[in-house]
């Protein structure tokens, strides 16, 4: 049908649309995403420009989705990517595409609430868009997307930072009003304007040439000069405005109003009764409202609803599309608010509950909610309300479910507007308690905590809530998950000592409490915790995960405490009760607190790497490979990177990647990533991987600011762009915690470096104030690490060292012993990366000085060496330049390939011999071959490579059918002939 | 044609706007060219009543990122951000009036209407600023802060004490700036913080400069909700443009 009775011309936006369509498709490369953000006040054409774009954007073969957001707060999670979705369904006609797009609706109709649940659904939704895609370039458009709910905003956080795979474009208009104040899009549009990738661009009305074209467009001809002046002061150029009020003009009502809500009023009042009736009810519906929904509510013969809903259309005041009708301006709703009684307007509320009753329909519950509770019916309302929150739990929406719970619980308490009636069927019975209980949950699950410990308090004063012992630990909870660690504390001591407190519930909350010591920096006090929480747990069948748990407090705590050894075999205990006896996420933890232990702390991080890694390949065999996976290989990628195996750390990287994590996990393993790009010298692909940080970041994750602004820096350095890395470093120091010791030594670190680097090279003047506190910050780390424990002071020596010498180089040109102090401490961390670095340093301020130039050279080869084994380009190249100067020859390996060394380091491990019977074994079933061939039981192998002893015989068999032997001696036999590496 | 909005130093003061700050060395950085150009407006210059305010918050920015270099706070994070949105503010409201756009909050469009003239006391305007950034602007950077940092508004938190600190630094840094009117500042302080049925019942010494946090307490429990949220919006505006006029009047005058 007609959606609008006469479109007028789009003016003045010509630039505007040339510059958004490169923005979104022509300079958009292969694989990458990109973003604009229109934002404007209502009625300056922000939908208009969208669907002109839109269309252009689908003449050139673009695939376009549209959705819009709507402004019932309780609507249901990722609805506008849904509606989107349908909406193309219906205009779809190939059979292929259109069966596409249905199995991706599927997906979130079959979505069930499980753990992870939210991750795994993104990745669905972005493959599912792939398919749907099918080669052409995808744009998202989302009208009004200041009500954009939170899994949606996550959704397309998680697009634009790439990690779908997928190439995308969004674009999305915002009405500036609703960023006044405190929208939580203001916070992330400030974070994303900043990236390359996206655009925020803000469309103002029209100037005067605009206004005066546009009103010309309208009535047909220019306007008499003094009408034309008129129009321009009354509608200050808003397009929407002007438009409405040429209209008038034209059609000689010209007097009648001079504010778009007169011209409103005087159409409303100017309808037939029908139609009248018609806007009535669709300002009363969730727009857009169903042609069949609206025939029910506002009972007319078919052929008298079409003529009103046409009369209304033509007087400007509704619009019609394939999906259902809405007001053409929020200004229609306010003008018709005035118009009803109240008992009118719940009257209409009634209708359209009954008719959604016995029909479904889009967001069904939430609707049916909406209406029942407008119609003075809260007893009808609750049901719905709370099957609305089941639904919104079911697709990992706490923030919704939350909402619908709450509203649950309001009606429940509300008393009927209506007397009660024998034909309606009885109210539901509701347990108060249960709602309370769900309401809270969901509240904790979506960040809410003092919500949540409301809730808490209003379930502890029911008779029929739950024991006093449960909710110490459940306030505990969700204490702790809001940092409050004090009261979180005493809530768990409470618990502890709770009359009526269960053996279970007790090790629970000594378990807890230890970890949450722990976390306070009160070492022995988590240590004793914990060994209470071991003692505890033995009493109580199935407590696994109380055992991870207190185990990895005690680690800890061990490991802080200086005595290393007793912490990891209480950790690696933990793993082996986590294999025999806990669920597939205990020993998943039990992996990931050993291997964060081994990497952190203890700092042996070759077996850190180890243990990760195949902690990684165990916890894939259960099934948990999207999260514990990839966070165990983040820790992997880390060590090697810090051992200096940069080839095989970005090869865990991008297997950890091709998970397609989500949320933090994501945000760990592209930093990681980045991390070695920067080392490499790799400019577009950390870039890249800082752009999607930093997307992924502007929906929160403050921890994640320091790491990125310390590579930021990093990069910057080797770009020789120094002003850059100063900024990054100051942003870091006034956004980190006093306590942070290592994160400020590094900051402290890049900052003094790029300051120094700056002197050395004049790409700028160096600035004393930061250099004043940057000294500052280094005699502040130094004087906490004293007081730390010995693994941070470990580290933070480290960089203090590093800090040192580059002061020097700000005093003189460097004092050679301050370097070689630092290359010094590296070495002994067997961290190649600064120590080749400070060999650099070293050689540069002894060949200054004319001192001991052999000394220089030698260092300059080991760096050379050094850097080339690791692949680290920049670095290598400054040696080189330096060497060039001082005449010192280095070897090199290979000038073709910039990373030769690691390459060829993964690709040939050892002296293999040419023909290798163990080289169909995977890594793993050799190390099972290496322990069998030392004559070690299935079961003692279990043990060394924590796995469970039947995984063993499966690998055993394995490598018999693979070895073509049948015993063990013969397996054996050909290991040995082959030599152990 | 009309004369733009910063008469000749419009091009400068759009340009400068166009870029947004993302921390508080920038934040300073913007808030001093800002008074590069103001103190450039005619006919006032020097005298202008933006200036005035501008002079104040940088002086009070400085100290904060000092602050923040120096170990003062709890939770840097939070009070970084809470200090780069809370300019945001300033420079969104400096934005809609260059525009000259309906949305210029009315807490701030009685200051700006004034820095062409007539002249008025330097004590009173920048107190009328004080007065639209910290009830108007404050209690929603605390939300938008809070929100992004996964956090609430809290009673004793970390938060709340670094929040309150700020309070301390207003207290040493405008003695230097009284120049011998340090009780009329300190009522001055305590009235700005609250809204104006308070100041004339005269509770307002002991609990209005915690208003800031109420009121984003008290947003921060609808902020789901777009209408109530933005009643409570107006009603702020409201409120501190009321006493943004009073101050700007001749009474405020009573100041200097």
């Amino acid at each position: 049908m007609a959606s609008d009775v006469d479109t007028a011309p789009l003016v003045g936006r010509a630039d505007t649309m040339a510059a958004l369509r490169s923005a979104l498709l022509d300079d958009v490369a292969p694989g990458h995403t990109a973003a604009v953000f229109l934002t404007g006040e209502s009625g300056v054409g922000k939908t208009r420009l969208l669907a002109e774009l839109s269309g252009r954007l689908r003449r050139v073969g673009a695939l376009v989705l549209t959705g819009s957001c709507l402004d019932i707060g309780d609507a249901s999670p990722l609805h506008p990517v849904r509606q989107a979705l349908r909406r193309l369904d219906a205009e779809l006609t190939e059979a292929r595409t259109s069966s596409v797009v249905r199995g991706l609706l599927q997906v979130f109709d079959q979505e069930t609430p499980g753990p992870d649940g939210a991750g795994a659904l993104l990745e669905r939704v972005s493959q599912g868009l792939h398919l749907v895609a099918a080669g052409r370039p995808l744009v998202l458009v989302l009208d009004d997307l200041q009500w954009v709910d939170r899994s949606t905003r996550q959704l397309l956080l998680y697009l634009l930072a790439g990690l779908g795979d997928l190439q995308l474009s969004v674009l999305a208009a915002v009405r500036a009003e609703s960023l006044q104040g405190a929208h939580p899009l203001r916070r992330v549009l400030t974070e994303l304007r900043r990236l390359r990738s996206v655009r925020v661009v803000d469309l103002a009305p029209l100037d005067r040439a605009g206004t005066d074209e546009l009103a010309a467009a309208i009535v047909g001809g220019p306007l008499a000069p003094e009408a034309a002046d008129r129009l321009w002061q009354r509608s200050g150029g808003n397009p929407f405005v002007v438009e409405e009020l040429a209209r008038d003009l034209r059609d000689g009502r010209d007097d009648l109003s001079d504010t778009l809500r007169e011209v409103f009023l005087a159409r409303v009042d100017a309808l037939p009764q029908h139609a009248h009736a018609v806007v009535h009810a669709i300002a009363a519906g969730v727009e857009p409202v169903e042609h069949w929904l609206l025939a029910q509510v506002v009972r007319l013969p078919e052929e008298e609803l079409i003529e009103a809903v046409r009369a209304a259309v033509a007087h400007r005041l509704l619009v019609g599309a394939d999906e259902g009708y809405r007001l053409r301006h929020r200004l229609v709703a306010e003008v018709l608010a005035h118009e009803l009684l109240p008992a009118e307007r719940a009257a209409l509320h009634r209708r359209y509950a009954e008719a959604l009753t016995s029909a479904t329909a889009e967001l069904h519950q939430a609707r049916l909610a909406h209406h029942w509770r407008l119609a003075g019916e809260p007893g009808r309302a609750l049901p719905a309300a709370m099957a609305a929150a089941r639904e919104a739990e079911r697709l990992h929406g706490y923030a919704e479910a939350h909402r619908h719970w709450s509203a649950a619980l309001q009606l429940a308490a509300a008393p009927a507007a209506v007397p009660a009636d024998v034909e309606r069927p009885p109210p539901v019975e509701v347990d108060r308690v249960d709602l309370l209980q769900h309401a809270a949950e969901a509240a904790h699950h979506c960040g809410e905590h003092a919500r949540a410990l409301d809730l808490l308090a209003e379930l502890a004063r029911d008779p029929a809530g739950p024991p006093a012992c449960a909710l110490h630990i459940r306030r505990a909870r969700y204490l702790a998950a809001a940092g409050r660690s004090a009261p979180a504390e005493a809530e768990y001591r409470r618990a502890l000592e709770s009359p009526d407190c269960t053996p279970r519930e007790r090790a629970t909350a000594a378990a807890h409490l230890a970890e949450l010591l722990l976390h306070l920096g009160r070492y022995a006090e988590a240590g004793e915790q914990a060994r209470e929480a071991l003692q505890l747990a033995t009493e109580v069948p199935g407590s696994t995960s109380e055992v991870v748990l207190a185990s990895a407090a005690l680690g800890y705590s061990e490991a802080w405490l200086e005595d290393p050894e007793a912490g990891l075999a209480v950790m690696r205990r933990a793993l082996e009760t986590a294999e025999r006896s806990g669920r597939p996420e205990d020993v998943a933890c039990a992996y990931l607190h050993l291997a964060e232990l081994l990497t952190g702390p203890l700092n042996i991080l070759e077996e850190g790497v180890v243990v990760a890694r195949r902690g990684a390949e165990r916890v894939a065999e259960l099934g948990l490979g999207r999260t514990w996976e990839t966070r165990l290989l983040a820790i992997a990628t880390n060590g090697l990177f810090r051992v200096g195996q940069w080839a095989e750390a970005e090869k865990v990287v991008a297997a950890a990647l091709r998970h397609r994590p989500s949320g933090a996990d994501a945000v760990e393993l592209l930093l990681a990533r980045c991390r070695l790009s920067v080392g490499y010298g790799d400019i577009e692909a950390s870039d890249r991987d800082l752009e999607a940080v930093a997307t992924m970041l502007a929906g929160g994750g403050a921890r994640h600011v320091l790491p990125m602004l310390i590579l930021r820096a990093g990069l910057a350095m080797w770009q020789g762009r120094h002003d850059v890395a100063r900024q990054a470093v100051q942003r870091g120091l006034t956004e980190s915690r006093s306590d942070d010791v290592i994160v400020l030594a590094t900051l402290a670190w890049h900052g003094l470096r790029a300051e120094a680097e700056a002197h050395a090279s004049r790409t700028m003047a160096v600035d004393p104030t930061a250099v004043r506190r940057l000294r500052e910050v280094v005699d502040r780390v130094t004087r906490k690490s004293e007081r730390a424990g010995a693994p941070v002071r470990y580290v933070a020596d480290g960089f203090l060292a590093l800090c040192a010498a580059e002061l020097s180089r700000l005093d003189d040109h460097g004092d050679p012993e301050l370097w070689a102090r630092s290359a010094a401490e590296w070495d002994l961390r067997n961290h190649p990366y600064p120590a080749a670095y400070s060999r650099l340093r070293q050689a540069e301020a002894l060949l200054v000085r004319r001192r001991r130039p052999a000394t220089a050279a030698r260092l300059l080869t080991e760096a050379y060496r050094m850097a080339q084994a690791l692949g680290a380009v920049p670095l290598s190249s400054e040696i080189r330049t330096l060497a060039g100067r001082a005449r010192v020859t280095l070897e090199e390996r290979t000038a073709a390939d910039p990373r030769p060394a690691p390459r060829q380091r993964t690709a040939a491990p050892a002296a293999a011999p040419a023909v290798d019977e163990l080289a169909t074994l995977t890594a793993r079933e050799r190390e099972v071959l290496a322990a069998v061939a030392e004559g070690l039981t299935n079961k003692e192998i279990g043990q060394r490579l924590f796995i469970s002893e039947r995984t063993i015989g499966v690998h055993v068999s394995h490598i018999f059918d693979k070895l073509q032997v049948r015993t063990r001696v013969q397996a054996s036999a050909i290991f040995l002939r082959h030599g152990p590496e | 044609m009309t004369e733009p909005v910063w008469g000749p130093v419009h091009q400068d003061i759009v340009g400068l706007l166009a870029d947004h700050p993302a921390d508080v060395p920038a934040v300073v950085d913007h808030l001093t060219k800002l008074q590069d150009l103001l103190v450039r407006l005619p006919p006032l210059e020097a005298s202008c009543p933006l200036a005035d305010f501008n002079k104040l918050y940088l002086v009070i920015t400085t100290t904060v990122l000092d602050g923040l270099y120096d170990d003062r706070f709890v939770d840097p994070v939070f009070l970084a951000r809470l200090d780069v949105e809370f300019a945001a503010r300033y420079f969104d409201a400096l934005r809609f009036w260059t525009e000259s756009s309906p949305s210029t909050p009315k807490a701030w469009s009685c200051l700006f209407k004034r820095m062409r003239g007539p002249d008025a006391r330097p004590l009173p305007s920048a107190a009328a600023g004080v007065n639209a950034h910290i009830n108007y602007d404050l209690p929603f950077a605390l939300v938008t802060t809070l929100e992004s940092l996964e956090s609430e508004p809290v009673d004793g938190s970390d938060q709340h004490r670094d929040y309150l600190e700020i309070n301390r630094i207003f207290a040493e840094r405008i003695p230097e700036l009284r120049r011998g009117y340090l009780d009329h500042w300190q009522l001055m302080i305590d009235m700005v913080n609250g809204d104006i049925d308070d100041w004339y019942q005269g509770e307002l010494v002991e609990y209005t400069r915690n208003v800031a946090w109420r009121n984003a307490q008290k947003i921060w429990r609808c902020r789901h909700d777009p209408e109530a949220r933005e009643c409570e919006r107006t009603r702020l505006d409201d409120n501190a443009a009321l006493l943004g006029r009073l101050l700007l009047s001749p009474l405020g005058a009573f100041l200097q």
